[in-house]
């Protein structure tokens, strides 16, 4: 006759075995199976042991064990603790062949299981009085526990937090967010305002809204963060040659008119009102009809804009082979070869920073500074 | 005790011979790079500040050190009882602060003056990019109205050719980490900064050679950073600008210089720019520095042989009794001696060779295939290049032709 305990072992690998079949059989990829497979040799394993040992039924055929055997002696507390070392131990496992966050999961399950399952096991053997020795563990447990629980929970809730808010849309995170405050103001208030209300019912809130906010966050997490847009920079428009366009571009929205003014310089280029590019370099007296460059030297130059409409100063290094969206040049296709700023507003300025390697006398065509949409506009750049 | 005097006096002894020594060590004469021997108009300014304060400074020093030595051997304990406690004396204590303020004051007047005028460059009569990296300072002498008028940029390193008596403003930065600038006997310091421009006044009473030194520590070869000033009058100038803007002269066919020119466009041409050097198709070899080199820059050679250091003018280009003779020269004489650069009798070969055989193991840099992982496999300085003795013998022998 089976033991009581054993049959449940039992159908439990039969079922296994039987959705091992199943599945196999109907789902692609063998991960599924294998998993039932070793479920079902684990389960009849369990089931052989119970059988065998009769549910360590020992009075059944030696009363003297009642009181001498092993399983006489008071047994331990419950513990959580094997749980999570077996899976602390799966999670490391499958972690070495999948992603590395699960590992470091799976390592750190086994440390906290080892950690309190030593921590436990040692107040077990304090005294023979259970009380006393939960309070044992407890008093060396808690100061570690609490808070490592506590940053857990924090950075949990954080995180869930953050996933939502990424991926909301850019309007309706506002909506949302909003109300939730308002929501979280009004329960205080209820809160603050019934004191006799139930502690337990405080709690049961709390555990609610937090379960809620954890598993909207892990929700998010899965489905993603919303597209992005990036915004565009005068970058953009140096990499399309689209810098000698006088049309307002994204680029130059929000663009910073006085920032450049604090920096320092080598040169200043001004745009006059009466449409001519004057040049000052650093240290030199006057203006001078060009801007002096050392090679291959991260340079910044300042654009003034003295003119009554919006300008921007263009850098014209001649042309350069065209480069498709990987970077791949595209066989003779040229583009202009230009870096520029944003446009600059009358009386703003901006700057421009730049390096170029290879010195005027071997450039294919002479190095300008020139503003799109004013005709002879036009300072060299001399390379040494 | 008794044995105590004897070692006591040798102490004593010891301690006035060190004192001696380093006494004696601040005398030499043949000091390069001495502040104390100006010779430029903005030397002399810090000069003519820096002799009155630290004359002011050292009547301080020697009133408050008299005061502290009365004061701690008038009124030693020698079982005195404790005297009368007073608590201030005003008027000495207003005395006090007010004196040392009018000591400041009147040390600030002329500082502020002297770095108004070292700041000043309205008067500018000619202009030269410096630029510092790692261990080398480049010089290029842009388009420009200023120094006698320069139509094509020069482009030189090591040393600065300046004209006599011309209010030259250096406009420096640097391509990599900080460096300072500084020729004592013409100026004082100015640090180089990546992506700033900064300016220094630089201006020669007499022609000569004045040295100077990377005074901002940069890395590892940061003492072998050095580089050097010269003055010439304005024919001698007039001469070198153009020698520098003159063409290229190829080396003469089935000459070893000849087969060094191919072996320089092999080797030495990915970093190294020799202005007018063509390949055998006939179009000019540019170099590509910023593809092999950190700070994307390395040493115009194609005039190496006018200036006689190399190397961040870490060594010299002549031996030493070609090199006495210009350091030595006299003012008269010295544009004539420099301008005949150097010469095949006068070349250090033995320095430049071992420098071209294994340039990291001559001056330490970053240079090794090991060591490049943050530089993204970019050395930083000279990397060794494995020529054989052949190559590095028409490597030399072309260079020596690049006068």
């Amino acid at each position: 006759m089976l033991p009581t305990g054993s049959k449940l072992l039992i159908g439990a690998a039969v079922a296994a075995t039987v959705a091992a079949i199943v599945y196999g059989l109907t789902q692609e990829g063998s991960l599924g199976t294998v998993g039932l497979i070793f479920a079902a040799a684990a389960l009849a394993f369990l089931a052989g042991v119970v059988v065998y040992i009769r549910e360590a039924d020992v009075s059944a055929m030696d009363t003297a064990a009642l009181s001498e055997s092993a399983a006489a002696a008071a047994p331990p507390g419950d513990s959580i603790w094997p749980a999570v070392s077996a899976v602390g131990g799966v999670l490391l496992v499958v972690g070495l062949v999948t992603y590395s966050p699960i590992f470091i999961f799976g390592l750190v399950a086994l440390l906290a299981a080892t950690v309190d399952w030593m921590v436990q096991a040692y107040s077990e053997r304090a005294s023979a009085d259970a009380r006393f020795n939960a309070a044992v563990r407890e008093r060396i447990a808690h100061p570690l526990e609490f808070p490592i629980l506590a940053a857990v929970g924090v950075a949990v809730l954080v995180y869930s937090f953050s996933r939502i808010m990424l991926f909301l849309s850019k309007t309706t995170g506002p909506a949302v967010f909003g109300v939730l405050a308002a929501l979280l103001l009004v329960v205080g208030f209820i809160i603050a305002f019934m004191p006799s209300i139930r502690s337990g019912v405080v709690a049961g809130i709390a555990v609610i809204a937090g379960l809620g906010l954890v598993a909207g966050g892990a929700a998010a997490a899965l489905d993603g963060e919303r597209e992005m847009h990036p915004h565009e920079t005068t970058s953009a428009l140096s990499a399309e040659g689209q810098c000698s366009s006088t049309d307002e571009t994204e680029a130059d929205e929000h663009a910073s008119q006085n920032v450049a003014a604090k920096a320092n310089i080598a040169a200043e280029i001004t745009l006059g009102k009466d449409g001519t590019l004057t040049a000052h370099n650093l240290g030199l007296v006057g203006d001078q009809e060009s801007v002096s460059v050392v090679r291959a030297n991260s340079t910044n130059v300042r654009f003034r804009n003295e003119s009554d409409e919006d300008r921007r100063l263009v850098l014209d290094l001649g042309t350069r082979a065209e480069t498709d969206e990987t970077g791949e040049t595209i066989p003779d296709r040229e583009v202009p070869n230009q870096l520029c700023t944003q446009l600059v507003e009358d009386g703003g300025s901006q700057l421009l920073t730049f390096s170029i390697p290879t010195p005027s006398r071997y450039a294919d065509a002479p190095y300008r500074f020139v503003v799109p949409g004013v005709d002879g506009a036009e300072v060299p750049v001399n390379v040494s | 005790m008794v044995a105590s005097v004897p070692r006591r006096l040798t102490t004593g002894r010891a301690a006035l011979l060190v004192g001696l020594g380093v006494l004696v060590a601040g005398c030499a004469k043949n000091a390069p790079q001495d502040t104390f021997q100006p010779e430029g108009e903005n030397a002399r300014k810090i000069h003519d500040l820096q002799w009155p304060v630290f004359a002011i400074a050292g009547i301080v020093l020697v009133i408050v050190s008299a005061a502290v030595l009365w004061c701690v051997f008038r009124y030693r304990d020698r079982g005195q009882p404790i005297p009368k406690q007073t608590h201030g004396r005003p008027a000495l204590e207003i005395g006090l602060t007010i004196l040392p303020a009018l000591i400041l004051i009147g040390v600030a007047i002329p500082t502020v003056g002297t770095l108004m005028a070292l700041s000043k460059t309205s008067d500018t009569e000619c202009f030269v990019n410096v630029t510092g990296q790692q261990w080398w300072w480049e010089m290029d002498y842009p388009a420009q109205d200023g120094c006698g008028g320069i139509e094509t940029p020069i482009v030189t390193s090591g040393q600065m050719v300046v004209p006599v008596g011309t209010n030259v403003l250096v406009r420096g930065t640097s391509r990599d980490v900080i460096h300072s600038f500084w020729i004592p006997r013409l100026n004082g310091k100015r640090d180089m900064v990546p992506g700033r421009v900064q300016t220094l006044r630089i201006e020669a009473d007499r022609p000569g050679i004045f040295a100077g030194q990377c005074t901002e520590f940069c890395g590892l070869s940061h003492a072998n950073m050095r580089m050097e000033v010269v003055a010439l009058d304005a024919a001698d100038f007039e001469t070198w600008k153009a020698n520098q803007l003159a063409a290229y002269e190829a080396p003469e066919e089935g000459t070893v210089a000849a087969e060094g020119e191919q072996t320089f466009i092999a080797q030495c041409s990915r970093c190294h720019q020799v202005d007018g050097l063509e390949d055998a198709d006939g179009a000019p070899v540019i170099a590509r520095p910023e593809l092999y080199v950190y700070s994307e820059a390395a040493p115009n050679l194609t005039h190496l042989m006018t200036r006689n250091t190399f190397a961040g003018a870490t060594w010299d280009l002549v031996v030493e009794g070609c090199r006495d003779r210009v350091w030595q020269a006299t003012p008269e004489e010295f544009g004539a001696i420099y301008l005949e650069g150097v010469t095949a009798d006068c070349l250090n070969e033995v320095d430049l060779r071992e420098w071209i055989r294994n340039a990291p193991e001559k001056k330490p840099m970053y240079a090794e295939a090991t060591e490049l992982g943050p530089t993204d496999g970019k050395t930083r300085g000279m990397p060794y290049l494995a020529l054989s003795e052949d190559q590095i013998d028409q490597v030399i022998a072309y260079l020596l032709e690049r006068h």
